[in-house]
């Protein structure tokens, strides 16, 4: 059963793009197309507007928290073609760098596995995808990787982070070596899979075709210790896909339809421990998706839009502590 | 598959973005299409936070969580203790307790339902009372057919006692025609009496006659008859050394007299007890005619085993309880989900059972346990699913998943964890992370659960976390306690460095009292080492060891692990000790000392501020010459003490 638990009123003169918690589910950030990205404090059911971010010159289409052992930074990307990076210090928000390296609007960041350091990875409509890593006291080394997707990337996805080889803990001080990879999805219908060299260059190492139209959104789930990794992909095609791979067999990635939607399917998004996927699928709902015992995904429940009226379902919002 | 309406703008245009929360999920309206014109019409500013397992926001259901909790990890820990005739009596220990927590709860919501001033309020506590009602109910028929495992003859004892439990106004009802002045001529005297037939309390009515036959002697003549009938219908009583066989055919004489008694006509003038006598011999027509007084088909379908099957072996249940369902619904209303659970009960489908009730309820509260203590009688065979490589984990997975949601209920969780085999650990890693370290107290509490199950990732994160925190506040004693916690060099490093450099400052230590105790933590890096060491240094000095503190300083500086920047700071330090009166450092010593002075001065670092560095070096150059001209003036005295030493 699945109930609202709380309303945050954002405020937003505009429309809201994206919605994130952070990783502790006490902060809240949003974006939106008044160019503003607002973070509020919602522990116990209550809101409070922390910060007001201003700095984009257009819609702000994603939000995205670090993790926490890096301090309180959130990313923002928008159709002015900047990623922001903004920080808190000593209890103020502000801008802590700002990237350029765009033609077109940037339209989705994704931060990296904590244990990779601080990276973000942003992908843009004029095709490329940037990758800032800070090195230290401000500092944040660049690195494009130009055509990615022909006409424009739309979502990036890190994979989780997996000490290859074995699982021996390492000496303290010495960092393990992981092989730092994510997906993109792009308007070439493609979903590809990029990995890092040794020399410290972006290599594509797959090419995921099913899509017949843009891929509009890209989701690696989380990993929960089985040697297998799993993507989901949805497109304007109406489909999502869920891609799976045996890691121990090499790197063949199959994939399997969750579901044809009659609509654009927009966004995909896992839980955080990678039993249940949320769709946004057409008809203004969001549905919820989880692999059954025969390795068919079944929809378990429907969070829809109510068209005016509020539904008996969501009375036990006010139960009292 | 279930459908929840988010109330919002009416509105056929916009879209729903979501996201995942760490424990619920976030939803707004959007445009998912990305042009930089914006609708004229300003969209919903609202963004809805939802979550499944809102129970765990309800401050009694918390006590029946808390409580099953220690039923739930006493039974995992007895689990190797549970062997032979004692474990099936173990179990239904255990599955009693469970139950009187739930009926312990109940009766608290009750409670509170009655009290509730407003209205609304005690509706939702009252149907949660029904809720955890119904739960009971199940739990309890599951416990007699599938943990007793009773057989046929104690089974419809078991089944009576059941009925009876969840059928509570019999006894207020007692209490209220005894105490009135007439019991026989009380309003609901009949009713009482065929209630209690139908219950089997077959004493009770017999008492209940006897008073109608004192108060109207025409009818005294039957009501003994018939309280005779009822004294001595045969059942099986515990500890009864008598057989089923034996049991049968005396209960088949009975039914015979019974029989007699009705073609007799012996109770025709009382339409009463002739109704009764009708009951007792099972008749169908004459139950269902106590519909509302049964309230329930299974109620309706133990009665009717009672007065004609009272044998009835287990396997066999399920025919009696599909047409007592059908008979007693009489195709008037369907049958209610709780009607399914207790009908895939009787037919011993433990599977369909808990599958119905993961659906029906609102939590995984009950069907976890259930299955738990299920799994714990051996009665689940192995079904392989996707999480969780049995039913069993799945379900506590999914039920520890929702307590984390909870800010001090998650504690629980973890010990759910722990008894999943499969997929407990990294189900616990991936929540214990997320878990918000607002105190002190809670983080090292979240952190020793890490410790104690050997999650070393997840402590270095936490303490990593933790530390970082401690740095930007300026707490840099707490963020070199966390980063040694966490066995993180790298970080050490990077608090000693700043532990060095606030030295370079201010000329002093902070958080004097743990460098002094690192201990061999110390061996961390080689940062902190030269911190400890350099610390210790002091120490040396303060107590007037000179000796030991020149070699230290001699040493911090030729074992390379004296940062570069730190090196002048060392040099001029040696000047104090060179200018003692007795001679400290020995004549190979300082060919050391200016051996590093040259090495120093010849390859002088570069990390000031360009403005200050003219100035910076000015008075370095200075110390540097008296540095100089100091070891040359120690070079010569150690010289001379030396070689008088040796030549006397």
């Amino acid at each position: 059963m699945v109930s609202v638990i709380n309303t945050v009123d954002t405020s937003h003169e505009d429309m809201i793009h994206d919605a994130q918690m952070d990783y502790y589910g006490t902060r809240l950030a949003t974006c939106s197309s008044d160019r503003s990205v607002k973070i509020f404090d919602v522990r116990n059911g209550g809101q409070i507007l922390i910060a007001d971010l201003r700095g984009h010159e257009g819609p702000v289409w994603q939000v995205a928290w670090a993790h926490p052992m890096y301090g309180n930074i959130l990313a923002s990307c928008s159709y002015d073609r900047k990623v922001i990076i903004w920080k808190e210090e000593n209890g103020t928000w502000e801008k802590t760098h700002e990237h350029t390296g765009h033609d077109s609007s940037v339209n989705s960041v994704c931060w990296a596995p904590h244990d990779y350091g601080l990276i973000l990875a942003c992908g843009s409509s004029d095709g490329a995808i940037s990758l800032l890593t800070y090195t230290g006291e401000g500092q944040w080394e660049v690195k494009k990787i130009n055509n990615a997707h022909t006409i424009g990337c739309n979502a990036v996805s890190w994979a989780p982070a997996v000490v290859p080889g074995s699982l021996i803990d390492q000496p303290s001080g010495q960092k393990p070596n992981y092989i730092k990879k994510f997906a993109s999805g792009g308007c070439d219908n493609l979903i590809k899979l990029w990995k890092e060299e040794e020399d410290g260059q972006w290599k594509e190492e797959q090419k995921l075709e099913a899509h017949s139209d843009w891929v509009r959104d890209v989701a690696w789930a989380p990993s929960i210790g089985l040697p297998t990794s799993t993507i989901a992909s949805c497109s304007q095609d109406g489909r999502v896909f869920i891609w799976t791979c045996d890691d121990t067999s090499g790197n063949t990635w199959s994939p399997k339809l969750l579901h044809k939607f009659n609509d654009v399917v927009w966004h995909v998004s896992w839980s955080i421990t990678a039993n249940i996927l949320a769709v946004s699928g057409g008809d203004n709902k969001v549905t919820l998706w989880k692999e059954s015992v025969d390795g068919q995904w079944v929809c378990i429940s429907d969070v829809n839009k109510g068209q005016g009226s509020v539904s008996a379902s969501v009375t036990e919002g006010q139960q009292n502590e | 598959m279930r459908e929840v309406l988010i109330p919002g703008v009416n509105s056929k245009k916009k879209q729903m973005c979501f996201d995942w929360g760490p424990g619920e999920m976030l939803v707004c309206e959007t445009s998912f299409n990305k042009k930089e014109e914006s609708e004229t019409k300003p969209g919903c500013p609202f963004i809805y936070i939802i979550r499944k397992d809102i129970d765990v926001y309800s401050q009694i259901l918390r006590k029946l969580f808390n409580e099953s909790h220690g039923i739930f990890v006493g039974l995992q820990r007895i689990e190797e203790e549970l062997t032979g005739k004692s474990r099936k009596a173990q179990l239904v220990r255990v599955s009693k307790n469970y139950r009187s927590v739930i009926r312990a709860c109940m009766e608290e919501m009750h409670q509170v339902a009655i009290a509730a001033k407003d209205p609304a309020i005690g509706r939702q506590f009252s149907s949660q009372v029904s809720i955890l009602s119904a739960m009971e109910l199940i739990w309890n028929l599951c416990e007699i057919l599938f943990i007793e495992v009773a057989p046929a003859g104690a089974l419809l004892l078991h089944l009576l006692d059941w009925v009876r439990l969840h059928v509570c106004e019999v006894d207020s009802l007692l209490a209220d025609v005894l105490g009135s002045e007439n019991p026989s001529k009380h309003d609901s005297f009949w009713k009482l009496v065929t209630i209690l037939v139908l219950q089997g309390r077959l004493d009770e009515a017999r008492q209940m006659l006897s008073k109608e036959a004192d108060a109207s002697p025409s009818s005294a003549g039957m009501c003994r008859i018939l309280g005779d009938l009822m004294r001595t219908m045969p059942v099986l009583s515990p500890g009864n050394t008598q057989t089923l066989t034996e049991l049968e055919l005396k209960w088949q004489h009975w039914h015979e007299e019974c029989e007699r008694h009705l073609q007799d006509s012996t109770f025709a003038s009382s339409p009463h007890l002739e109704s009764l006598c009708k009951i007792m011999l099972g008749d169908e027509a004459a139950l269902l005619e106590q519909k509302e007084l049964l309230n329930n088909w299974y109620h309706f379908l133990v009665t009717r085993l009672l007065y004609s099957h009272p044998t009835v072996k287990p396997i066999d249940l399920h025919l009696y309880a599909q047409s007592s369902l059908d008979l007693f619904l009489g195709g008037e209303s369907s049958p209610e989900p709780l009607d399914n659970i207790l009908l895939a009960a009787f037919e011993f489908d433990i599977h369909q059972v808990i599958k119905e009730c993961s659906i029906a309820l609102s939590n995984w509260w009950f069907v976890a346990h259930l299955t738990d203590l299920l799994d714990h009688c051996k009665l689940l065979q192995s079904h392989n699913l996707y999480f969780g490589s049995n039913m069993r984990e799945f379900l506590l997975l999914e039920y520890a998943s929702g307590l984390f949601a909870h800010h001090s209920l998650w504690q629980l969780g973890v010990d759910y964890f722990d008894y999943c085999p499969e997929l407990g650990r990294v189900s616990l890693e991936l929540h214990i992370e997320r878990i918000p370290l607002s105190t002190e107290q809670k983080a090292l509490k979240v952190l020793r659960i890490c410790e104690q199950r050997q999650m070393t990732e997840q402590v270095r994160s936490i303490c990593k976390i933790l530390a970082m925190n401690a740095v930007r506040n300026n707490r840099l004693g707490s963020a070199l306690s966390w980063s040694i916690r966490a066995k993180d060099a790298a970080f050490a490093t990077l608090v000693s460095d700043r532990f060095l450099k606030d030295y370079c400052e201010r000329g002093s230590f902070s958080d004097l009292d743990l460098i002094d105790n690192l201990g061999p933590a110390m061996m961390l890096s080689d940062r902190l080492t030269f911190l400890g060491k350099y610390r210790e240094f002091h120490r040396f000095y303060g107590e007037k060891r000179l000796t030991d503190a020149a070699s230290l300083l001699l040493s911090l500086m030729t074992s390379q692990i004296a940062p570069r920047s730190f090196w002048v700071i060392l040099l001029i330090d040696a000047l104090p000790l060179l200018e003692e009166k007795e001679v400290v450092f020995s004549a190979e010593q300082t060919y050391e000392l200016m051996r590093c002075l040259e090495d120093f001065a010849s390859r002088r670092p570069v990390w000031r501020e360009p403005g200050v560095q003219r100035i910076q070096e000015d008075v370095e150059n200075t110390k540097l010459e008296m540095l100089r001209l100091a070891l040359a003036r120690n070079l010569g005295r150690a010289i001379i003490k030396e070689g008088s030493l040796e030549g006397s």
